[in-house]
């Protein structure tokens, strides 16, 4: 078997979005695992994803995970990919400072969102940004 | 037809091991051994007859403690007895009711210790185990954060307060066309009645804090609304405030399963008479992300093995470490018809003394959050309800059927039917 988390990170760092597309059932898992997460088969292929989604809804926190706490606080996302898997991620471009505008921004949603990579603490990771 | 019940229950008090007068200069060892023992005596069983315990405990970063049954056996009295750690973290007692019945129903054993404990307040200075310095709530949910996805998941941003009590919030908002201001309104009745149905049971964190209407006085507001809305209630994560989430906690629960039951007590056994498992991968899920498709499929397989419909229950827990899921679940569970769980609240239904019953034991804000353990103390109010021996929060109703289900972190659902037995 091939590594495949240090493979989709690596990609990252090359600027690509990876995810694999089942051949049993066609369905799409993002990140990559080792199996298809909808029929459970490894018969599988990897693709590129097209980074376009949906966000679902959005809050913020009291308390950012430890990894993250000194970043101070940030909006956090429910994003629908175009390829029909959900993802939790940071979300940029939407208002969070206080509850009344995390309120507001979630009355007009879904809106649509774009993939960016981005690196946090050592890690390129996949954040979205409002369009 | 052999059948596991449950013969006995044990519960230390749900506090904090550095101030709490039950707990304090008392070792991790001390406080399972001191819930053991409790349902060892309740169900009347000496150590000799237990042939095999579970010991339940997730956080190893404060109880400096793996392989728990090998180094817990001399302190449990059940030295050269079976046993394993297992962990399922925050549904582990619950776990543990079916691993229990497994192993009495397949003819291994006879008698079967369930124990849990947690420790979340604290962690032993270096390794020295009588010097516990306290913990931040950055570093609490540090480690437990290694119950979710670490390949992927933590490093994009990962916040368990949006994924787990906000959007849930929003969504059940949303699918009920709710204000936000109806919705809040909402999570204060839930809150008042937790507070209420804790402030009746001494083993609950926030006990002798009383009833939140005993609290906002105190605090000096002139009604429950004022003091819901204000700066000591804050947003935890938008819409869910600060009230709606679990109270950490540390104790430990025991209960003893038997294929036995009338030679050791007089005491009314408990059946277990369904379970059911199911895990995922937080904090993903297909669309349908809130309510979880495993929460579905484990309440349905659980009913079917007892041979009960959702008509059939006299009484529901569910897990509520953020206290929208009381409404979530149990419309998933069928005790409340989708999209009516809010007004069954609102109009005082789930209370002891009402005719849908919910959460009586104060949950995991009023009762508290002692993770592996915590579903102990919901099982606890189960058997001693069934009994009749709940004191002045004893439900009006008849009890003969209950459902516990609770969520491990994250995410493993366990769901138990318990049935009056003879
Ligand atoms: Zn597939």
């Amino acid at each position: 078997m091939e590594p495949i988390a240090k493979k989709w990170y690596d990609n990252l760092a090359k600027g690509k979005i990876m995810g694999i597309k089942c051949k049993d059932c066609g369905a799409y898992t993002f990140p990559p695992l080792t199996v298809c997460r909808e029929c459970r088969s490894r018969n599988l292929k990897e693709v590129k994803m097209s980074g376009e989604g949906e966000l679902v809804m959005y809050s913020s926190t009291m308390l950012p995970s430890a990894k993250f706490a000194d970043l101070g606080k940030k909006a956090y996302g429910l994003i629908k990919l175009k390829e029909g898997p959900v993802f939790f991620t940071r979300i940029d471009g939407v208002k969070y400072n206080t509850p009344d505008e995390i309120r507001k921004g979630n009355e007009i949603l879904p809106v649509k969102v774009k993939a960016k990579i981005e690196k946090v603490k050592g890690m390129n990771i996949v954040v979205f940004e409002k369009k | 037809m052999k059948k596991a019940q449950i013969i006995g229950v044990g519960c230390t008090k749900f506090g904090n091991i550095l101030t709490s007068p039950e707990l304090k200069d008392k070792t991790f060892q001390e406080i399972v051994a001191e819930a053991a023992f409790e349902a060892m005596d309740d169900a009347q069983i000496p150590p000799e007859k237990i042939d095999v315990f579970y010991v339940g405990n997730m956080l190893s970063n404060t109880t400096q403690m793996y392989s728990h049954a090998t180094v817990l056996a001399d302190w449990l009295g059940l030295r050269l007895k079976g046993g394993y750690h297992f962990d399922t973290a925050c549904s582990t007692t619950n776990t543990g009711l079916g691993i229990a019945a497994q192993s009495i129903l397949s003819g291994k054993y006879k008698n079967v210790l369930v124990v849990a404990g947690e420790i979340t307040s604290s962690c032993p200075k270096g390794v020295n185990p009588l010097e516990r310095e306290a913990i931040s709530p950055t570093t609490l949910w540090k480690w437990t954060d290694f119950g979710m996805d670490h390949v992927y998941g933590y490093h994009h941003f990962y916040d368990v307060a949006s994924a787990y009590g906000a959007f849930t919030t929003i969504a059940y908002m949303k699918r009920n066309k709710l204000s936000f201001e109806e919705m809040d309104k909402i999570m204060m009745e839930v809150n008042r009645a937790v507070r209420k149905h804790a402030s009746m049971n001494p083993k609950a964190i926030t006990y002798e804090r009383g009833s939140l209407e005993q609290e906002a006085r105190k605090e000096g507001f002139s009604s429950v609304e004022d003091y819901w809305k204000s700066p000591k209630n804050p947003f935890f994560a938008w819409p869910a405030r600060l009230f709606s989430a679990l109270n950490s906690a540390d104790g430990a629960t025991a209960i003893v399963v038997s294929g036995e039951a009338k030679k050791y007590t007089k005491k009314l056994p408990i059946d277990i008479a369904g379970f059911d498992w199911r895990t995922s991968n937080f904090p993903w899920g297909d669309e349908k992300v809130y309510p979880y498709p495993q929460d579905t499929l484990a309440f349905k397989t659980a009913y079917q093995m007892a041979g009960i419909k959702p008509s059939d229950i006299d009484y529901l827990y569910v897990h509520d470490c953020m206290q929208i899921y009381q409404l979530v679940l149990s419309e998933v569970a069928g005790y409340f018809p989708k999209g009516t769980a809010w007004k069954a609240v609102l109009d005082g239904r789930t209370m002891y003394d009402g005719d849908k019953p919910l959460n009586i034991s104060g949950g995991r804000h009023g009762g508290g959050h002692a993770f592996d353990a915590s579903a102990g103390m919901e099982i606890y109010e189960i058997v001693k309800q069934m009994r009749g021996e709940a004191g002045k929060k004893q439900m009006k109703k008849p009890l003969r059927v209950a459902v516990q289900h609770n969520h491990g972190y994250g995410m493993h659902t366990a769901v138990t039917v318990f049935k009056k037995g003879k």
